[in-house]
């Protein structure tokens, strides 16, 4: 195995997150790098009719109709030696080519990428598992194609079954397993090759809870002992809490590279901005006696679409009614779109029942210091009877509006309790620059 | 893949063998003994047809007087039978390697090697057994094993080579395989397996039967296990170069290929 390592780069010891020892005479920078990708440019065929047949090949003239599509265009980065690196983009951004160019499975047209390290690449686990063969059969060969040499394998089976924890059925066909046990084995043993630079593409997106959980802090030991991990990923949470840094792929290019919120701020913008949301109409219910007939968003006094945590912003229902009602109760039903419900307040809770109510009027819901995490999100508003029995109008999606990022640096969950934290203890020192 | 990676993935060529050594016979009652069954089943439908039905009698081996139809037909078919199943399995075996090739990068040339050495190993059993059997009709053919070893190494040279070719082609062209199929039952009746050169008299005919590829490898294999006879020096350098061409162009146009197989499967 050590013949995959190249030899000018004697693993060198980088503890995470050192600054490079500024006492080296002439630091030679490949030292640092742990892949560098040169200007890459990969295009893929588009085949109109494949001429998978010799019939066709011949009957074009040997020309196959094809468009070309550049998945990466002219891209250059470097993963420096200890970092976690998230790349980021949205699908079809290329960010799953440039993985597999960087693992060796494709091949760029143009550019080159220069892998200095002991690289291992869990793009699929299980990949090359036989369901006939024993799993302890499937363990070999399995490291096998991941490059293991037969020895190495040996003194690391033990360790392998441990963490699979499949001991009672290591000698059974792998096509008794079930899929749980089937993930389990694979990614023992790809954790085990040994890897000094990781490429993983969206894997903790498999197994269940506790399997994810172990996969991370796997990933976590490996990053704290200076090991190089490049993660694609749709989660920006993980890429947040996990990467040193983010690389944003748009369209084949990158498009920014730096820490992790300010990237993944930018980008989750963008992606809001743009994405195109099937937006249902909003749907009415009710007896219509009173009727709440535009619903606005109010930052500052000024009418917006969009709101960013941490404003102060009023909801502002304008209603009208075709007689005198009694004792009307308003509610807005706050949710995240097609998702769970964050908040759904009303007047009586509040004890803001006004006896009747006649002619058109507004009902004003000012919410300070927004708490929302960042996503998208969609208002419902309801008009009851005192007794919340009967529906004088249901006014099911309102407004569906994006919450951008403010202050707080939280992507997970639906609000920000906004926290304060103290840590105490004698050995808690200094404060780690973000 | 350079040769560095390759060798640093020998140990996947072993297991990959293995495996298809072990897969092979899976949830068959017979099992390994099938590998010995089918040559065997061949040998006796065409021992009745020729000796009973067309009433041929078997050749005469020139120096080793052998006169057994089912002994001459073995030395010609087994040989043959190893290039024809190699190159028929190997057709596939790339784009069977489709999920892995598009998630692992290793040496694909091996999907294709370990099939090779799988018949390999299975050739040399039937091997076995065959000289088992010439020695008990008394023929004595130990010596004339060591010049055989020297012709598998050649024959195994260029069923590597048109493996490799024809496995990436059908990458591409999905009808290589069909295609196979054809050319496969045209080698086996332009080789002398079940007749003898002598039997033919149209020139050209001959001469295909004579210095074909197939036709070449199976009159070295009877002269060395039937008839007790040394190949000439002009068998062996014809067998050493179109084995040797064959398995550099196999070798280049996999190695030329291999990259785009990740995004063409």
């Amino acid at each position: 195995m050590s013949d995959d390592i190249t030899p000018d780069t004697e693993s060198p010891t980088v503890i995470h997150g050192s600054a490079p020892t500024p006492n080296d005479d002439a630091p030679e920078p490949q030292r640092d790098i742990a892949i560098s990708v040169d200007s890459v440019t990969k295009t893929f065929r588009i085949h109109h009719e494949r001429a998978n047949s010799l019939k066709q090949f011949i009957a074009t003239g040997g020309r196959n109709r094809y468009d070309e599509f550049e998945a990466l265009k002219d891209v250059s980065l470097e993963v420096r030696v200890g970092e976690a690196v998230g790349i980021i983009g949205h699908n079809g951004s290329g960010k799953s080519t440039l993985l597999k160019c960087m693992a060796k499975i494709l091949t760029p047209n143009s550019g080159e990428i220069a892998i200095n390290k002991r690289m291992a690449a869990l793009l699929e686990l299980g990949a090359g598992f036989h369901p006939e063969l024993s799993g302890r059969d499937n363990v070999f060969l399995n490291a096998a194609i991941l490059g293991m040499g037969r020895k190495e394998i040996d003194k690391r089976f033990d360790e392998i079954v441990d963490f699979s924890g499949l001991h009672q059925f290591i000698d059974s066909p792998v096509k008794t397993y079930s899929s749980g046990m089937y993930v389990r084995l694979a990614f023992a043993v790809a954790i085990n090759v040994d890897p000094e630079l990781l490429l993983i593409d969206e894997i903790l997106a498999v197994g269940d809870v506790t399997f994810q959980q172990r996969c991370m802090e796997k990933f976590v030991q490996f990053r704290n002992e200076g090991r190089t991990l490049v993660l694609v990923t749709h989660d920006t949470g993980s890429v947040r809490n996990f990467c040193d840094r983010a690389i944003w792929l748009d369209k084949g290019v990158v498009r920014a590279s730096g820490t992790p919120a300010d990237i993944i701020d930018e980008y989750t913008e963008t992606m809001l901005a743009t994405q195109e949301r099937p937006k249902e109409g909003p749907i009415r219910r009710g007896v219509g006696e009173i009727k709440v007939h535009k619903v606005e968003m109010l930052v500052k006094g000024e009418a917006v679409e969009s709101l960013h945590a941490g404003e102060d912003v009023t909801i502002r229902m304008h209603f009208d009614t075709t007689k005198q009602i009694l004792a009307p109760v308003f509610e807005v039903k706050i949710a995240r779109l097609g998702g769970a419900v964050v908040t759904a307040p009303c007047t009586r809770d509040a004890d803001e029942v006004p006896a009747t109510v006649e002619g058109p009027g507004t009902v004003d819901f000012l919410v300070r210091d927004l708490p929302l995490i960042p996503g998208p999100y969609v208002l419902h508003t309801e008009i009851t009877g005192y007794h919340r029995k009967y529906v004088y109008d249901h006014l099911q999606n309102a407004v569906t509006f994006d919450v951008y990022a403010g202050q707080s640096a939280e992507t997970e969950g639906l609000v920000t309790l906004r926290p304060e934290w103290k840590l105490t203890g004698d050995g808690v020192l200094g404060r780690r620059e973000p | 893949m350079s040769l560095r990676t390759a060798v640093a993935h020998r140990n996947l060529l072993y297991l990959l063998s293995l495996k298809e050594l072990r897969t092979r016979y899976r949830k068959s009652v017979l099992g390994w003994t099938w590998s010995l069954l089918n040559p065997l089943s061949q040998m006796v439908i065409f021992s009745i047809l020729f000796l009973y039905i067309f009433e041929r009698p078997a050749p005469v081996g020139t120096s080793s007087g052998l006169q057994n139809f089912p002994l001459y037909f073995l030395a010609g078919l087994l040989p043959f039978q190893f290039f024809s199943i190699s190159v028929t399995t190997a057709i596939g075996s790339v784009q069977g390697g489709a999920s892995l090739i598009k998630k692992v990068a290793f040496p694909h040339e091996h999907l294709v090697l370990s099939i090779v050495i799988a018949q390999l190993v299975t050739l040399l059993i039937e091997l076995a057994v065959l000289s088992i059997a010439i020695l008990i009709f008394g023929q004595m053919v130990l010596p004339w094993l060591f010049p055989m070893a020297a012709l598998l190494v050649l024959v195994t040279m260029f069923t590597t080579g048109v493996a490799l070719l024809l496995s990436a082609a059908n990458v591409f062209f999905h009808d290589i395989n069909y295609l196979w199929g054809i050319v496969a039952q045209l080698l086996f009746y332009t080789s002398p397996i079940i007749y003898t050169p002598g039997e033919i008299d149209n020139r050209w005919l001959v001469a295909i039967t004579n210095w074909g590829p197939t036709g070449s490898i199976v009159r070295a294999s009877q002269g060395l296990l039937y008839h007790g006879d040394m190949p000439g020096i002009g068998r062996w350098i014809h067998i050493a170069s179109f084995s040797i061409v064959t398995l550099a162009f196999g070798a280049w146009a996999f190695n030329r290929l291999s990259p785009r197989f990740a995004e063409e499967l």
